[in-house]
Formats: structure tokens, sequence, C-alpha cells
């Protein structure tokens, strides 16, 4: 009884852990690079794929606000995902975005946290109404295949199910086009990519 | 009006003093945002390439978006997304996080071969002095608020005192296409000419001045005479159509010892065929990498002023004067060979202290080629035509062969020749004033003699100049 269950709990542990719901452990990965004119824009840049939707289960993740500056600067989130933003200053802050439908959570103090859940697709800007010099994106994707390039542009997308998917981008300031490209189980296909003005 | 036998001197001085105070341009703050290089947009410098004069165009912004271009770290008052805020929040901008300021001075040494020369008298006979060496010390500031907004400032010690020369905004691409409507607010040079004000190797100005009041009126309005190019407080909107057309219209306050009414206005029209679009966008301009100033262009524009100069004085007895300018002028350039030539006509209505009309035409040409970025040999040559109401007409010209160099791309000296040649003088035993250049102007008195013409080489000028 104790090893069956035991058994059960491993077995939700790797369900859980996926960070999608469609035949995720078995997928495939994109790899590869965005390059950016100009360059100081890089870092706020996504790729994504467009589909296959599936039912992802929904995530909760965190964006803190510290020394002025939201952490991370940008973020991936999918439709459906809710993000828990922090305060860890010392001063009260707001979290505000413009775009899309727009929301407004208030201000809160130290160690004060307020959640939105994302329902649309498309980019949102991060403000505090308080301090204007602060910025950072929440990039909601229609999938959970979706990552965010580092400091170098790179980037890599795991668990992508088997299949010929079209791959987007998105950058705060610059566009790139969208491409198609075909997954095989277990096998790691690689995709660079440009954006510019 | 008696005129004693030391004034044509102490004019000359006051000329020398006006001249003087005219200022450079260059300005490092720019080259630290874009962390880009004075050559980026200069030859010897102030003299623009045509990259460069798109950039001052622009309302000193790069083509496209400018904040691509911006290498140097910006401090947010706020964030793009705020426009959509906006009122609710303050419509976004953002400044430099180091104070984007530069410094430079000038100065000359200037060679009087003559003693017996107009030069030489007003220089009391000296031949060669060190005195002027750095008589002028500059800040300048520079910086943009956002893709569309600049600020531009140039403070200039000399003398013991302190001049505000640009204390300007640059509104860009407020309405319709790109660079099409564009509002300078403060106090800065008129946009008169196509090209920027500073633009030439041999003079500090490009258009030579004529400062008729402080030739025939010694009063009020001599003291501080109204010329075509100067710095004046007002508001100026201008811009570019098609790359290719480009107008500006101005109204300012003019300059008065006394009262500075803001009833003086200019305009300006012209147009630019083949070479860098005017606006620099696009992919037009210099093809060969090894000589990015070179083009082969033609630009024509027609300008026009008014200017009313008051007085304290009471109006029976010195009345108020009023200006009118038009004038025509061009650059036609062929590879690395440039010539700028300009006619304006200026007529007074009460130029003289007794009132009378006085007219004045002013011509000038430059041709320059740069054999190097750093090496450019040119001749400039400035004629000056004057006939008061009642009186003979008489001329004045000086022919001006010299070479500007560039010891570092941010320090240059000029070495200019001037060879003087007078057919009359102002008034009896009067002097001529005006020009365009710190080190070499339009000084001839009359001699004593009394000859009606006289030809002088008055001085050979070296002019040092650094910017950092």
């Amino acid at each position: 009884m104790i090893q069956n269950a035991k058994r059960l709990a491993r077995l939700l542990l790797f369900v859980a852990s996926s960070s999608a719901g469609v035949a995720a452990a078995d997928g495939g990965i994109i790899t590869g690079k965005v390059e950016a004119t100009p360059s100081k824009y890089l870092e706020e840049t996504v790729v994504y794929l467009k589909g296959p939707k599936g039912a992802a289960k929904p995530e909760v993740r965190v964006m803190d606000q510290r020394a002025m500056a939201f952490i991370p600067h940008v973020m991936a989130v999918t439709v459906g995902d809710t993000v828990k933003f922090q305060n860890h200053d010392g001063v009260v802050h707001n979290v505000y975005s413009p775009d899309n439908e727009g929301f407004n959570l208030g201000a809160f103090k130290q160690e004060e946290e307020r959640s939105y859940t994302f329902s649309q697709e498309g980019s949102y800007s991060q403000l505090c109404s308080m301090h204007p010099e602060m910025l950072a994106y929440v990039f909601v994707a229609p999938t959970p295949y979706k990552a965010v390039v580092d400091k170098t542009g790179n980037f890599t997308i795991s668990h992508v199910p088997a299949g010929t998917w079209q791959v987007a981008v998105w950058n705060s300031r610059l566009k790139g086009a969208d491409k198609s490209v075909t997954v095989v189980a277990g096998q790691t296909v690689t995709l660079n990519v440009t954006v510019k003005r | 009006m008696t005129i004693s036998k030391t004034t044509p001197l102490r004019l000359a001085l006051v000329a020398l003093a006006l001249a003087l105070a005219t200022p450079a341009a260059a300005i490092p703050a720019f080259a630290r945002k874009y962390a880009t290089s004075c050559l980026t947009c200069h030859t010897v410098y102030p003299k623009l390439s045509p990259f460069g004069e798109a950039f001052r165009r622009n309302g000193y912004m790069f083509p496209g978006v400018d904040s691509d271009f911006v290498k140097a770290e910006q401090i947010p008052m706020g964030q793009e997304a705020n426009k959509k805020t906006f009122p609710q929040t303050a419509w976004p901008s953002s400044i430099p996080a180091a104070v984007p300021l530069s410094f430079g001075a000038n100065g000359k040494v200037v060679v009087t071969p003559s003693k017996t020369s107009s030069a030489g008298l007003a220089a009391n006979g000296t031949k060669f002095t060190l005195q002027d060496l750095a008589p002028e010390g500059h800040i300048w500031g520079g910086a943009a608020l956002d893709d569309n907004t600049t600020v531009w400032a140039e403070l200039t010690f000399a003398g013991g005192g302190a001049d505000v020369e640009h204390a300007q905004l640059l509104f860009n691409n407020l309405l319709g296409p790109r660079h099409a409507l564009n509002l300078i607010v403060g106090h800065g040079f008129p946009n008169v000419t196509q090209y920027g004000p500073h633009s030439s190797y041999l003079g500090d100005a490009m258009l030579p001045t004529m400062p008729v009041s402080a030739i025939y009126r010694p009063d009020d309005l001599g003291a501080d005479p109204w010329t075509l190019v100067d710095n004046y407080t007002g508001m100026e909107l201008n811009g570019v159509f098609a790359g290719m057309v480009d107008y500006a219209v101005g109204l300012n306050a003019g300059k008065t010892a006394v009262i500075a009414p803001t009833d003086n206005f200019y305009g300006r029209v012209g147009f630019k065929l083949g070479g860098m679009r005017l606006d620099g966008e696009g992919s037009s301009g210099a093809q060969d990498a090894a000589r990015p100033w070179a083009e082969t262009a033609l630009g024509v524009y027609a300008f026009g002023y008014q200017s009313n100069s008051r007085t304290s004085v009471a109006a029976a007895v010195t009345p108020a004067d009023t200006a009118k300018v038009i004038g025509l002028g061009a650059r036609g350039q062929l590879g690395s060979a440039e010539l700028n030539v300009a006619f304006y006509n200026q007529a007074h209505n009460h130029g003289t202290d007794t009132g009378d009309k006085v007219t004045g035409q002013v011509a000038f040409g430059e041709l320059s080629y740069v054999v190097f970025p750093w090496l450019v040999p040119a001749v400039r040559v400035e004629r000056f035509a004057l006939k008061p109401a009642g009186g003979t007409s008489i001329s004045n010209t000086l022919i001006q062969p010299g070479l500007a160099v560039l010891i570092r791309p941010n320090v240059k000296l000029v070495t200019v020749f001037n060879y003087e040649k007078t057919n009359g003088f102002p008034t009896s035993g009067g002097a001529w004033m005006g020009g365009a250049s710190d080190w070499g102007q339009h000084l001839s008195t009359a001699p004593a003699s009394g000859a009606a013409s006289l030809s002088e080489f008055e001085t050979i000028g070296f002019f040092l100049a650094w910017a950092n």
C-alpha cells in the first residue's frame, strides 16, 4: 500500500513538473539565436510557437520589485497564467499596465504582493505610477512553448510536440517574420531569427 | 556728426570686438551621446558633412529612430507606454545619465605685416601678439528628451562676461510627414541659410554680416547693431519635404540695445538636387566609404528678413530703423570640391543718425576642396557695397585664401591670409565693419592722405580651437 502510494506520488510529481500538458516529455527541442538591429533591444525578445495550443496547466509566476526595478525585466507566460507581483523595496510601489484590457493593482507596501491572471495574448508593459522609470514586459504567449532570449540572444524551447509549427518572435520595438519549423520527437532543431525596424 | 581722428580706429576695434563675440559651433556632447567621432558629422568643424547637415536639420537627431543610435546611458522620465495613459501621466522623456556638457576654447594669433595698414593702425603697430590665443571659452549642452525633442545650449565666456548664445528647445516632427514640421523655441541663430550658420572653413559664419547701424549710427543702435547672422530670441518653424525641399519661417525679438520688440520676421525656402537627402533618410548620399563628405549635388535657397530696431532716443532725432533683407544662396558640390555663394540686399529706411536711407549689398563665395578629412584648402571672397541716400556708392572686398587643418578630430588650426580692397569709405574718415570671421574682417579705414581707395594686405590670422 505504501509502495503504491509512493509510485502514485512520483507519477503526480512528474506530471506537475511538466510545463505543458501536451505530449511534453517526449517532444523535441527548438533552439537558436536571435539577432537584433539595433542590438540594444535584443534582451527584450521572446520566441514562441503559435501552436499547438493544447491544454496547459495554468502557472503562477513571480515578478519582484527590488531596488526600484522589476525583476525579471521580461517574462513570458501563457494565456491563463497568473503573475504574482511582489514588493521587496522599502517604498510603496504600484503595478499597472495600459496595454490590451489594461489593469491597475493599486499601491502596495513592502512585503505585500498582488496577483493578476493574464487572459489575453499579447505584450503588457508593466509600469509603476509612482516611479515612472520602472518598466518590465510580460509577454503572454498563446502556447506553453515560449522562451525569453538570454543576453546574447540564445533561446531554447523544450518539450515541443512533434509536428510542423509556426514560430513567432516578439520584441518591444523591433519586428521579425514568422517561421515554419518541423519538430521531431527526441531531436533538436536549430532556428535563427532576426528582428529589426 | 563729428568724427575725431581716432574714431575710425575705435570703430575698427569695436568691429573686432563684435566679430570676436561671434560663436564657434561644435558639440562633443552629441559625440558622447552616440559614442561616435566628430567626423561622423564634420570635416574640419564646425563645417558639416552632408550627414551632419541632415542631423542639424532634423533638430540634432539621426535619421530613422534617433534612440536606436544612442549609446550613452539614459534615465527614463517615463516609458513609451505612458503615452497611452496621458493625460493621467506625464508625456515620457529621458535624460542622459551623464551631464551632456562639453567644453572648448578658441583664440587667434594675428600677424600684421604692415604697421600702416588699417589692421596695423588698429593694433597700434603691434605686429604679433599672443594675447588673444584663448580669449573665448565655451560650454555646450545638447541632449534628446525623446525621439522628437532636443535641447541645445551654448554659453560663451569672453571679455570677462558670459553670453547665452543658444538656449533652444527643438520640437521635431510635429505634424504630417516626418521632418515636415519642426518648431524651435528659444535663443539661437535664425535658419536663413539652407546650411548651418557656421558652414565655412575660413569664416566663423557662412554669411558675412554688415552692421549698418554700427557704421552710420553711433547712437544706441550702433552700440548693438542688428545683423543678418546673430543669435536672437524667438521661435521658428522649419521642415523638409520629400528630402529635397526645405523651408524656415521665424519670428524673433531682434537685437536692440534698448528695446527688443518681437516684430522681426524672416523666411527661407530652398531645394537640393542630388546627393544625400536634406533629411538624411534612406540610403541616399555618400557612396564612397573613403570620402563620406563627398557628393554631387546642388542646393539653392532664397531668404528674406525684416528687422525693426528701436532706440530710446527721441524718434524725431533718431527714428527707429527697419532693415529689409532679401537674398539668394547656393551650394554646388562635385565630389570633394564645394562652392558656396550667396548674395543679399539689405535696405535700411533710417540707417544713419540723421534718419537717411541706406542700401547695401553683401556677396560671398567660398571654394573649398577636402584633400583629406583633416586638410581643407579654401579661398573665400566677401564683398560689401553701401549707398546712403544722397551719398556715393562705395564698396569693400575681402579676399581670403586659407587652410583649415584638424590637428585632431576635435582640435583645429585655421590659417587665413586677409587681403582687403576698398573703394570709398562709409563716411568721411569712417571705417568698414563686418564680415564673417574672427580672424579677418572688413576693417579698412580712410587713410590720412584722403585717398578714396585702398588695397591692403591686412593680416595673417592663425585661429586655434579645441572642443572636448
